[in-house]
C-alpha cells in the first residue's frame, strides 16, 4: 500500500520552470545586453567588468561563509553586514599612513589589515559569546566602524599613488586583471576551506540544521566564531581591492557596497543545484551584477533605474524559491 | 548553546544598567556642558528625536509581530513626498497632504504585506527589496536624488514643524500622539495581544485560531503609514522633500527597539523601552554635540556606544 | 586510522548483559532495577507499552543519560563508563526514530558527516567517499544509491537506510540499536529495511529493535524482551505470530482502575440519525487516506494508532493546519472549508499533542492565554478590559482547579498537568462544541489525568462532541464510546468501547496479526 500520489506532468513542468526562473531571466537580460548594448562583449568590456567587480566579488565569499555556517535564514541565521563597512575602515587606514602619515606600504598594511580581522573578532565576540543576533550585531558594529573611519580619514576623500597599488588596480597577469586574481585568490581559499575539508562540512551542516549538527556532535560554537573571522579576512583583502579600484579612499563607498553584497550572495543561491548559498555562486552572482549594471550604462539606461532592476531581480530570486519550496511539498 | 557563566550579582546590574548608563550620561553632560541642563536645550533633545521616535515604534510594533523591516526610510519617503505632490501639484490644504502622506507611505506597506504574508517571503530580504525598488523610484522621480524644495509651502503645513501648542513644538505633540497610539495599540488592545503572540509563538497563536496573516499584514501597512508622519514632519521643517533622507533613521530605530526590549523583565519589545531607547539614543548624540567635539569623533563614540549599549541589553539577556 | 573498505567488515557482534539498571528523574523511576541482554549476533526485541522505560534504557545505551545504578557487561567486560564516547567505542550505534539528516547534503556526505575521509593535503577524499558509501548502501543494506543522489530526493525508507548506513560505515558497530526504524514507512518500504536489517545479522552484528509494531517484532526478532513500568517482565525465546497475545498480557499487566468516569449516558445507536460532524474520504496524499466516520453530539470519539499510523496527520487536517488532499468534513450536513481560524468561529477547537509548542503561549499570563481566542468577548471597542478578562480566567480557573490560583502567572511556569488545564479552559471560555484532544495527557500526572477525564466526559455529556487521539490504549478504552483504528494510514475499523479489551486494541493497532507486511 502506498499512499504517495504521483504529480501530474505538467505540474512537474512547472515546478522546472519555476525553479529556474531568476536563471533564466538573468540569462535573458544578460542575452538582451549582449545584443543591444555596443560593445557589451569586448574583450575590454568584460576586462573592465572583471576589475570593477572584484571587491564586490571578495565581500560577497566573504559573507557566504558566513551565510553558510550560519544558515539562511537572514534574521535568526548567519549574516554579517559590518564587512563593507570593515572594508572600507581597511582602505581608509591604509591611505591615511601611505598619504598623510607617509609610512610606506608594509607599515600602512600593518596597521589596516589587523584592524579589519578586529572587526570579525568583534562580531564573533558579540554573536557567539554574547549571543545577539548577527543581523543586528553586524548592523551595529558596522556603524562603529563606519564611525571609526570617518574619524580616521577626518570624512575627507585621500588619493594613494602607490606603485604597488596602482598595479593593483591596472596590471594583470597573462590578461587577468590582478584586482579579479586577488579575488580569484580569496576565492579558491575560501571555497577550498569550505567545500573541500572536514572544516567545511561541518560548517554547512551546522548551517543547514543545529539538530543534526548537535546529535552529531560537531563543535558548531568553534565553527560559527571562525567563520565570522573568515568573512574579516576577506574583507581585509577586500579593503585593497576597494583602495586600488579608487585609487584611494573615500567616505561613504561602504553603502552601495552593502546592498550588493547581499543580493550578489543570495543570487547565487540560485545558482546551486542544491538552491543554497555557495562561496562560487557569491563569485558569479558579484560578476553578474557588476555585469548588469555596467551592461546598463553601456545602453545609457537611466542609472536610477539600475537599483531598482535590482531590486527586483533579488524579489524574483526569493519568489522563485518560496514557490519552489511550495511546489515541493 | 551555553556561553560563559555570569556571576551572581552581575544579573541585576545589568537588569538597570542602561538606566544607569543613562543616568550617568545625564550626570557626566551636565557636569561637562552646562548648556546640556539649560529647559531648551532639554526641549531640542525632545525636538530632534521626535522622527526618530514616530519611526522607532513602527520599528517596535513590527519586531513585536516577530518580523523586521528595512524599508522604514522609503515609507519615510513616500509620505513625504506624497504629502508635498498633494500640496504643490494638487493646491491640497495641509490635512488633504497628511492623508496623501499617510495613503502613499501604507503603499509601501501594502507591498511588503504583499511579498511577506502572499509570497512567503521573509521579512529581512522581502523589504531589502522593497528599499531597492523604492529607493530606485525615488531616484527617477527626483531626477537623480536632487531634493525638491517647495519654498512657498502653506503656512498650516509649516506649521506641523514650526509651529507649537501651548509652547510645545508640534513635532512633540505628533510624537507624543504616536506615542499613545501606539503604546494603547500595542499593550491595550486585543489586536496588540494578537501580535505579541504571533511574535512569540506564531504555531500557537494559529492554533488558538488567530489569522496570522492578516495581522502580520495589517503590522506592516499600519507600521509604514504611521512612517509618513516623520516624513511629513521632515518635510514640513525642510520645506523641501530629499530624496533617500529616510533611511538614516533604519538603524537608530532597530537599535532604539532593541535597547527598549533590553529593560523588558522578558526581553520583549515594547513602547515605553522604545522611548527610553530613543532619549538613550538622542540624549547621546546631544550630549556629544554640547562637547564641542568633531563631527567625526561624534560619529565614532557615538558608534561605539551603540555597540556597547545593544552588548549590555544581550548580556541581559543571557543573564536572565 | 584504519580505513577497512567497510562494506565487507564488520566487526563481530557484542554481547551485552545490562542487570539492575536504576534511572530516576525528579517525581518519577523511568527504570527500576531493569535487565536486558543480548546475545552476540541475535536480533533482540524490546517492546512495551509507552513510559515503561525504552527511551530511557535507549538513552542510557547511547550515553545521553548515566545511570544510576546497575551494571552493564560488554562481552562479559564490566564497562566502568557510560558517556557517549564510551559506548560509541565498544561499538554501539543508535539509530534515531528522527531521521537525523540534512536536506541539502548528498548521500556520501551524509554518510560520512563527522567522521570524514581526508586525503594527503587535509582535502576531503569526496570520491573515495562516494565509492564507500555507494559500496556499502549496496553491499550490506541492498540500497543501490548514487552517493551524489541529494537527501531531499530520497524516498523516506531510502533516507533510513542512509541513516544507517552513517551509523555504520565506520565498520565498528557491534551493537546496533533501532529505535522505531519502520515508523515513517509505507508497508511496502518495511521490507527493505527488514532484510538491511537480516543483512546485519547475517554478518554477525547484534540487534535491539525497539518497536510498538508486535507484528513486525515477531517477524523479526529471535527473542524479546517486555518492560513494564521501568522493569523486564518476561524474556520470550522464539516469538512468532501465535504468542502476540502472550506479549500484550505481559506488556499491560494491570486492570483498568477508576481513573476513568462512567458516562452518564453512552451513546449508543442513533448516532448515524444525527451527525454532528462527518468526515468523508479524507486523505492528505500520503500519511493517511480515504478516512470517513460520523459523530453524534454527546459522543466521544476516539482515533487510535502508533507512531506513522497517520493519526497525527488525520488530525492536523481535521483542524486545517495541514489541508488534506482529497476528501471533505461537514458539520450538521453542511460541508466546511478546514482552516484553524474558521473552525474556532464554529466552535471546533483542538487542544495539540505539542502543548509547549502549539497549545500555549508560554510568555504571556494564564489569564492571557486563557481569553487568547475569545478576547472580543472581554473587551469593549477592541480595548481589552483587564477586569472583565481577569474575572473571567479567574472564574474558568476556579473551576478547572488550575494551580496557582493566581492568573497573572505566566504560562510557561505551569506544570504540564496545568498547562493542559488552561489550553481547555481558552475553549471553554470560546464555548466550543466540538473539542479534538490530541494526545491530552501526554507529561499529565496522574492526578491531574483523572481530573481532565472527569472534565471531558463532563463535556460530552453537556452536549459537545469530543475526538481524543491518543497512543495510550487503556485511555482511549477507558474514555470513549467508540474507537477508530488507524494502521499505516489505513482506517481499519471502528470498534465500540464495550465489545473490545485493552488487549484487543493493542492487537488490532501493534497490526499484531501482520497483515501489513503480508499485504
Amino acid at each position: 500500500m502506498s499512499l504517495a500520489i504521483s504529480a501530474p506532468s505538467s505540474r512537474a513542468w512547472l515546478a522546472g520552470l519555476v525553479s529556474h526562473a531568476a536563471l533564466i531571466v538573468l540569462t535573458l537580460l544578460l542575452a538582451y545586453l549582449a545584443l543591444r548594448a555596443p560593445n557589451f562583449l569586448d574583450a575590454q568590456n568584460l576586462t573592465a567588468i572583471l576589475r570593477q567587480s572584484a571587491p564586490l566579488a571578495i565581500l560577497a565569499c566573504g559573507l557566504s561563509v558566513v551565510v553558510i555556517g550560519g544558515g539562511d535564514d537572514v534574521v535568526s541565521g548567519g549574516i554579517d553586514l559590518s564587512l563593507p563597512a570593515a572594508a572600507v575602515l581597511g582602505a581608509g587606514i591604509i591611505s591615511y599612513q601611505l598619504s598623510v602619515a607617509g609610512s610606506g606600504l608594509g607599515t600602512a598594511l600593518l596597521f589596516g589589515l589587523p584592524a579589519v580581522l578586529a572587526v570579525g573578532a568583534a562580531n564573533s565576540l558579540l554573536v557567539v559569546g554574547i549571543g545577539l543576533t548577527p543581523l543586528l550585531a553586524t548592523l551595529a558594529t558596522s556603524v562603529a566602524v563606519s564611525g571609526l573611519t570617518k574619524l580616521i580619514t577626518s570624512n575627507r576623500r585621500i588619493n594613494v599613488s602607490n606603485r604597488a597599488i596602482d598595479w593593483v588596480r591596472d596590471g594583470d597577469i597573462g590578461g587577468i586583471p590582478a584586482s579579479m586574481l586577488l579575488a580569484l585568490l580569496v576565492f579558491a581559499g575560501l571555497a577550498f576551506l569550505v567545500h573541500r575539508t572536514r572544516w567545511g562540512a561541518h560548517l554547512q551542516a551546522i548551517g543547514a540544521s543545529r539538530a543534526v549538527a548537535s546529535l552529531t556532535g560537531l563543535p558548531t560554537r568553534k565553527s560559527v566564531a571562525l567563520s565570522y573571522g573568515l568573512a574579516a579576512a576577506a574583507a581585509a583583502v577586500a579593503a585593497i581591492a576597494i583602495l586600488a579600484r579608487g585609487s584611494g579612499s573615500s567616505p561613504g563607498s561602504e553603502e552601495p557596497l552593502l546592498l550588493e553584497m547581499v543580493l550578489a550572495t543570495f543570487l547565487g543561491g540560485a545558482f546551486s543545484r542544491r538552491r543554497i548559498v555557495t562561496v562560487w555562486g557569491a563569485l558569479l552572482g558579484a560578476v553578474l551584477v557588476t555585469a548588469l549594471s555596467t551592461g546598463f550604462a553601456l545602453l545609457q539606461v537611466n542609472i536610477f533605474w539600475v537599483s531598482g532592476i535590482k531590486g527586483g531581480l533579488i524579489l524574483l530570486v526569493l519568489v522563485a524559491a518560496a514557490l519552489d519550496e511550495r511546489l515541493r511539498r | 548553546m551555553t556561553a560563559f557563566a555570569l556571576p551572581r550579582f552581575v544579573a541585576p546590574l545589568l537588569r538597570h544598567s542602561l538606566i544607569l548608563i543613562l543616568i550617568a550620561l545625564l550626570v557626566f553632560f551636565s557636569i561637562q556642558a552646562p548648556a546640556f541642563t539649560a529647559p531648551t536645550n532639554l526641549l531640542t533633545i525632545l525636538e530632534s528625536s521626535a522622527v526618530l521616535l514616530i519611526v522607532a515604534l513602527a520599528m517596535t510594533l513590527i519586531i513585536a509581530s516577530g518580523g523586521i523591516d528595512l524599508s522604514v526610510g522609503v515609507a519615510i519617503d513616500f509620505g513625504a513626498v506624497f504629502a508635498l505632490i498633494a500640496l504643490k501639484d494638487f493646491g491640497a490644504p495641509w490635512y488633504v497632504a497628511i492623508f496623501a502622506a499617510l495613503a502613499g507611505a501604507a503603499l509601501v506597506g501594502a507591498f511588503n504585506a504583499l511579498l511577506i504574508v502572499g509570497l512567503g517571503i521573509r521579512p529581512f530580504l522581502a523589504t531589502l527589496g522593497t528599499f531597492f525598488i523604492g529607493s530606485s523610484i525615488q531616484r527617477i522621480y527626483t531626477d537623480g536624488g536632487g531634493p525638491i524644495a517647495f519654498r512657498r509651502m502653506e503656512q498650516g503645513f509649516r506649521d506641523l514643524a514650526a509651529g507649537n501648542i501651548a509652547g510645545i513644538p508640534m513635532e512633540i505633540v505628533i510624537a507624543a500622539v504616536v506615542l499613545v497610539g501606539y503604546y494603547l495599540l500595542l499593550e491595550r488592545t486585543n489586536f496588540g495581544q494578537r501580535v505579541h503572540a504571533i511574535g512569540l509563538q506564531p504555531r500557537a497563536a494559529r492554533v488558538a485560531g488567530i489569522r496570522v496573516g492578516r495581522h502580520v499584514a495589517v503590522v506592516f501597512i499600519l507600521a509604514a503609514a504611521s512612517c509618513a508622519l516623520g516624513g511629513v514632519i521632515l518635510a514640513a521643517t525642510l520645506r523641501q522633500f530629499t530624496p533617500l533622507a529616510g533611511q538614516s533613521y533604519l538603524l537608530d530605530a532597530i537599535a532604539a527597539t532593541f535597547i527598549g526590549a533590553s529593560i523588558h523583565p522578558r526581553l520583549r519589545p515594547n513602547v515605553p523601552g522604545t522611548l527610553l531607547g530613543v532619549l538613550f539614543l538622542g540624549v547621546v548624540a546631544n550630549g556629544l554635540n554640547l562637547l564641542g567635539l568633531d563631527f567625526n569623533l561624534k560619529s565614532a563614540l557615538s558608534g561605539l556606544i551603540l555597540v556597547g549599549a545593544l552588548a549590555l541589553a544581550g548580556l541581559r539577556g543571557r543573564a536572565g | 586510522m584504519p580505513l577497512p573498505l567497510a562494506a565487507a567488515s564488520l566487526a563481530p557482534g557484542l554481547t551485552l548483559a545490562m542487570t539492575g539498571i536504576v534511572k530516576t528523574f525528579p517525581g518519577v523511576r523511568a527504570l527500576d532495577a531493569a535487565d536486558l541482554d543480548i546475545r552476540a549476533g541475535e536480533i533482540h526485541g524490546l517492546v512495551g507499552e509507552n513510559g515503561a522505560g525504552k527511551s530511557t534504557i535507549i538513552k542510557i545505551l547511547g550515553g545521553v543519560y548515566a545511570r544510576d545504578a546497575g551494571d552493564i557487561l560488554a562481552n562479559g567486560e564490566v564497562l566502568a563508563g557510560g558517556a557517549a564516547a564510551d559506548m560509541h567505542a565498544i561499538g554501539i550505534r543508535i539509530i534515531h526514530q528522527e531521521l537525523n539528516l540534512v536536506d541539502h547534503f548528498t548521500v556520501a556526505e551524509s554518510v560520512f558527516l563527522g567522521q570524514e575521509r581526508t586525503d594527503r593535503f587535509g582535502g576531503l577524499a569526496k570520491r573515495r567517499m562516494r565509492r564507500e558509501a555507494e559500496a556499502f548502501l549496496r553491499d550490506v543494506l541492498e540500497c543501490p544509491l548514487d552517493g551524489q543522489t541529494l537527501i531531499r530526493d530520497l524516498g523516506i525508507a531510502e533516507r533510513k537506510l542512509v541513516q544507517i548506513a552513517a551509523a555504520l560505515i565506520d565498520g565498528k558497530a557491534r551493537l546496533v540499536v533501532f529505535d522505531e526504524p519502520t515508523a515513517p514507512l509505507a508497508a511496502a518500504e518495511t521490507g527493505r529495511l527488514f532484510n538491511a536489517i537480516r543483512n546485519l545479522k547475517a554478518r554477525g552484528v547484534s540487534i535491539l529493535y525497539v518497536s510498538h509494531y508486535l507484528g513486525e517484532i515477531v517477524d523479526i526478532c529471535d527473542r524479546v524482551t517486555v518492560f513494564r513500568n521501568g522493569r523486564h517482565v518476561a524474556v520470550l525465546d522464539a516469538p512468532n505470530p501465535t504468542r502476540t497475545d502472550e506479549i500484550i498480557t505481559w506488556m499491560i499487566g494491570r486492570q483498568l482502575d477508576d481513573l476513568y468516569p462512567a458516562a452518564a449516558v453512552r451513546t449508543a445507536d442513533g448516532i448515524e440519525a444525527e451527525p454532528s460532524f462527518a468526515v468523508e474520504r479524507l486523505g492528505d496524499g500520503r500519511s493517511f487516506a480515504d478516512v470517513s466516520f460520523s459523530l453524534a453530539k454527546g459522543e466521544i470519539f476516539g482515533i487510535a494508532g502508533l507512531i506513522g499510523s497517520g493519526r497525527d496527520e488525520l488530525v492536523d487536517g481535521l483542524y486545517g493546519l495541514r489541508p488534506p488532499a482529497t476528501g471533505r468534513v461537514t458539520r450538521a450536513g453542511r460541508p466546511i472549508r478546514l482552516d484553524p481560524a474558521l473552525a474556532v468561529q464554529s466552535g471546533l477547537v483542538l487542544v495539540p499533542r505539542d502543548r509547549r509548542r502549539d497549545g500555549l503561549v508560554l510568555d504571556l499570563a494564564v489569564t492571557d492565554n486563557i481569553n487568547l481566542a475569545s478576547l472580543d468577548e472581554v473587551s469593549t471597542a477592541g480595548f481589552r478590559r483587564e477586569r472583565r478578562a481577569n474575572a473571567r480566567a479567574t472564574r474558568l480557573a476556579d473551576l478547572l482547579d488550575i494551580r496557582p490560583r493566581s492568573v497573572g502567572t505566566r504560562a510557561g511556569l505551569l506544570s504540564g498537568g496545568n498547562q493542559q488545564k488552561v489550553v481547555l479552559g481558552r475553549w471553554l471560555a470560546a464555548e466550543a462544541e466540538i473539542f479534538l484532544l490530541d494526545e491530552p495527557t501526554i507529561g499529565v500526572d496522574i492526578g491531574a489525568r483523572a481530573e481532565i477525564y472527569r472534565l471531558v466526559r463532563e463535556l460530552a455529556d453537556g452536549g459537545a462532541t469530543v475526538i481524543v487521539s491518543s497512543g495510550d490504549a487503556a485511555e482511549l478504552i477507558g474514555l470513549c464510546d467508540r474507537i477508530a483504528v488507524l494502521v499505516r494510514g489505513k482506517l481499519v475499523e471502528i470498534v465500540r468501547c464495550g465489545e473490545i479489551s485493552v488487549d484487543g486494541l493493542i492487537a488490532r493497532t501493534t497490526d499484531a496479526a501482520g497483515q501489513r507486511v503480508a499485504s
